[in-house]
């Protein structure tokens, strides 16, 4: 009988084993990770720790007990420490086992990086259920009355809007010069920034943060902020530390192509700790979402039990609500073009395009057209059908707002009335 | 028995009594903040002299691989076994508005003050219990139908008129 390990039991490992259990009922499924939980979503800590969400609304998928019965796994409680290109692992307890398939499913974790030093115990990282369950336990044994938030990103505001809720005064530093630098184009940044000043928050960018102690925070420049709690949110690092010795190609991330498998054959990987096609630029990069993950375990799987699945690729996307706002960008920010803008009282919508190929998104306060633009960014790019809107696409933008003109301007055909 | 939902356009005529009908049932108030289901609409393009009119009546479309369940982190969304329609249970609902993105007919809807999701059920409970969904009944001219899938497959085979479908935007 075949025997496939799971390294990694989140989304993307979960829907690994689900797809493989699918496509292959026989075979052995032998699943590692050390968390002794079901797949938890990372996504929700920060709603956890702020009591919107019960503890078992976390685990989206249900029991651990439920999900191994259901899909017939064997699950082994313990850290995989190595994989070597011959598919043996070796874990924890020194078990070795050889496989006929792994999926590599890490995942990532939050980035602390070695140059900054951090002492004391007021420091929090927010990717883990024990990271949510820490910064919980802190808040309600502490008074906190500062907060600094380091990492002006999509962690970092859902964790501000936490603590803002609870009364704690909160300071976002970033070493970058606005907000979302990644997703967000400056004047978007910006706009975004003054909503939250009106709510309370204050900023500080273009801030190197040196170190972290009892005090706050120390800056490269010499200053310092002082803060009762300090939570580190400047990005993930793929966990990769286990396949340094497979022999799998790593950049940022384990390499994989539209199979998602790996450059060691029968090694497959998934998830956060995996870069995949980025359909802009054709380059590998690693796309860390929840939806990404799911899709892409679930190919994993089916190749695994010898199907032909694809995974063609993804496009940077990303829509977060916070403070009332929803904040939409789609699309690569940097990627050059001709600058676009609707704006009425309840939205506005940026958008670069090159030519007529649009090349990136930002929206604020809109999320009813962000599916359309989406879908049509990904049309664009993966080609076959027509890149223009159909007639319910132009109609469904124009009942959400936008108006005839900017519509034909994004994906308009030549017969479009404007 | 899984079902798809069909819209013959060239019966449409956009009056809207299936948008109403949907509200009917499903207690939906505009006035209170809420997003009705189905929208219906003409689409007008081409010269002004020798216009193009697309008459559509839009609301979920119980996509077979459903994004917006894939989509979601609480896990809200799912498929009802019996019918394929996507169908939901907001009771964990954060209003991350994920589902929102990944659907490409922009229907997932949120009450503003409740900040939940609610969309197109199918009218699931109706067709169990072997009646028309709402929308459907109503229509006055036959142009929205819901019919087996099998049904679907020969309709597509066989009949050359304009149909809609979950494939509408491939
Ligand atoms: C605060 C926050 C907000 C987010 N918001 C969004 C959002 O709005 N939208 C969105 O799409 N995404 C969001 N994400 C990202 C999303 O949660 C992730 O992309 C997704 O959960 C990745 O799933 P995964 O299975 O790859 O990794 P993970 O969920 O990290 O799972 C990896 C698993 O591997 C296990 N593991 C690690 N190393 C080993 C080892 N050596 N041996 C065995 N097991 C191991 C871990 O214990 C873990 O259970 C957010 C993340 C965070 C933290
Ligand atoms: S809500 Fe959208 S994505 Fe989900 S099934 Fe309906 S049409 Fe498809
Ligand atoms: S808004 Fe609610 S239903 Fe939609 S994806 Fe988020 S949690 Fe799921
Ligand atoms: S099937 Fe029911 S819920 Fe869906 S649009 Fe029709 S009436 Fe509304």
């Amino acid at each position: 009988m075949r025997k496939f390990a799971i390294i990694g039991f989140g989304c993307a490992g979960y829907n690994g084993a689900k797809s493989l259990r699918e496509h292959a009922p026989n075979v052995v499924i032998d699943v590692f990770d050390p968390s002794r939980r079901s797949p938890f979503n990372p996504m929700l800590s920060t709603y956890h720790a702020a009591g919107k969400l019960p503890y078992d609304a976390v685990f989206p998928f249900g029991s651990l007990e439920e999900i191994c019965r259901a899909l017939d796994l064997n699950y082994f409680s313990e850290n995989v420490l190595e994989v070597t290109a011959d598919r043996t692992i070796r874990t924890e307890s020194d078990l070795y086992r050889n496989y006929d398939g792994i999926l590599l499913a890490t995942g990532a974790d939050a980035m602390v990086p070695g140059s900054l030093r951090c002492s004391g115990n007021r420091w929090f990282t927010m990717r883990t259920l024990d990271d949510a369950l820490a910064l919980r336990q802190h808040l309600d044994t502490n008074q906190v009355r500062s907060a600094a938030v380091v990492g002006g990103s999509m962690v970092g505001i859902k964790v501000a809007e936490l603590l803002h809720s609870e009364g704690v005064n909160v300071t976002i530093v970033d070493a970058a010069s606005h907000l979302f630098p990644l997703a967000a184009y400056e004047s978007t940044a910006r706009f975004i920034q003054r909503q939250l000043e009106n709510k309370g928050l204050g900023f500080r960018f273009d801030a190197k943060v040196t170190a972290i102690d009892e005090d706050g925070i120390a800056f490269a420049d010499g200053s310092a902020l002082q803060a009762d709690l300090v939570c580190l949110c400047i990005g993930t690092r793929a966990g990769t530390r286990s396949f340094r010795n497979s022999s799998v190609q790593i950049g940022h991330a384990v390499v994989v192509n539209s199979h998602m498998e790996t450059s060691v054959p029968g090694i497959y990987a998934a998830g956060d700790c995996c870069e995949g096609i980025n359909l802009q630029t054709g380059k590998t990069a690693v796309i860390g979402l929840w939806a990404n993950a799911a899709m892409q375990g679930a190919c994993a799987g089916a190749n695994m039990a010898g199907d032909h699945a694809d995974c063609p690729g993804n496009i940077l996307h990303n829509i977060t609500r916070f403070f009332d706002m929803d904040f939409i960008s789609l699309g690569d920010i940097t990627l050059p073009g001709c600058k676009h803008l609707f704006d009425c009282p309840e939205f506005f919508v940026s958008l670069v395009m090159d030519g007529n190929t649009l090349q990136s998104v930002n929206v604020v306060g809109n999320y009813r057209v962000s599916g359309i633009l989406k879908h049509h960014l990904v049309k664009q790019l993966t080609g076959g059908a027509s890149t223009t809107f159909t007639p319910a696409q132009r109609g469904l933008l124009e009942r959400n707002g936008l108006p005839r003109e900017f519509i034909q301007l994004i994906g308009g055909s030549p017969n479009d009335r404007a | 028995m899984k079902y798809v939902f069909v819209l013959d356009e060239s019966k449409c005529v956009a009056c809207s009594a299936c948008a109403v009908a949907c509200m009917d049932q499903n207690d939906i108030d505009p006035l209170a903040g809420d997003i009705p289901f189905r929208a219906a609409f003409v689409d007008e393009q081409g010269p002004v002299e020798d216009p193009k009119f697309t008459f559509l009546s839009i609301a979920c479309m119980h996509c077979e691989n459903a994004p917006c369940m894939i989509a979601c982190p609480t896990g809200c969304l799912k498929k009802d076994p019996e019918t394929g329609f996507t169908v939901f249970d907001n009771t964990n609902c954060i209003g991350c508005h994920s589902c929102a993105m990944a659907c490409p007919f922009a229907q997932p809807c949120f009450n503003d003050n409740s900040g939940k999701m609610t969309k197109c059920d199918g009218c699931v409970e109706r067709v169990k219990r072997g009646m028309q969904p709402a929308c459907v009944k109503v229509c006055p001219f036959g142009a929205l139908s819901l019919v087996s899938e099998s049904e679907y497959q020969e309709l597509m085979r066989t009949d050359a008129r304009k149909k809609i479908s979950y494939k509408i935007l491939d």
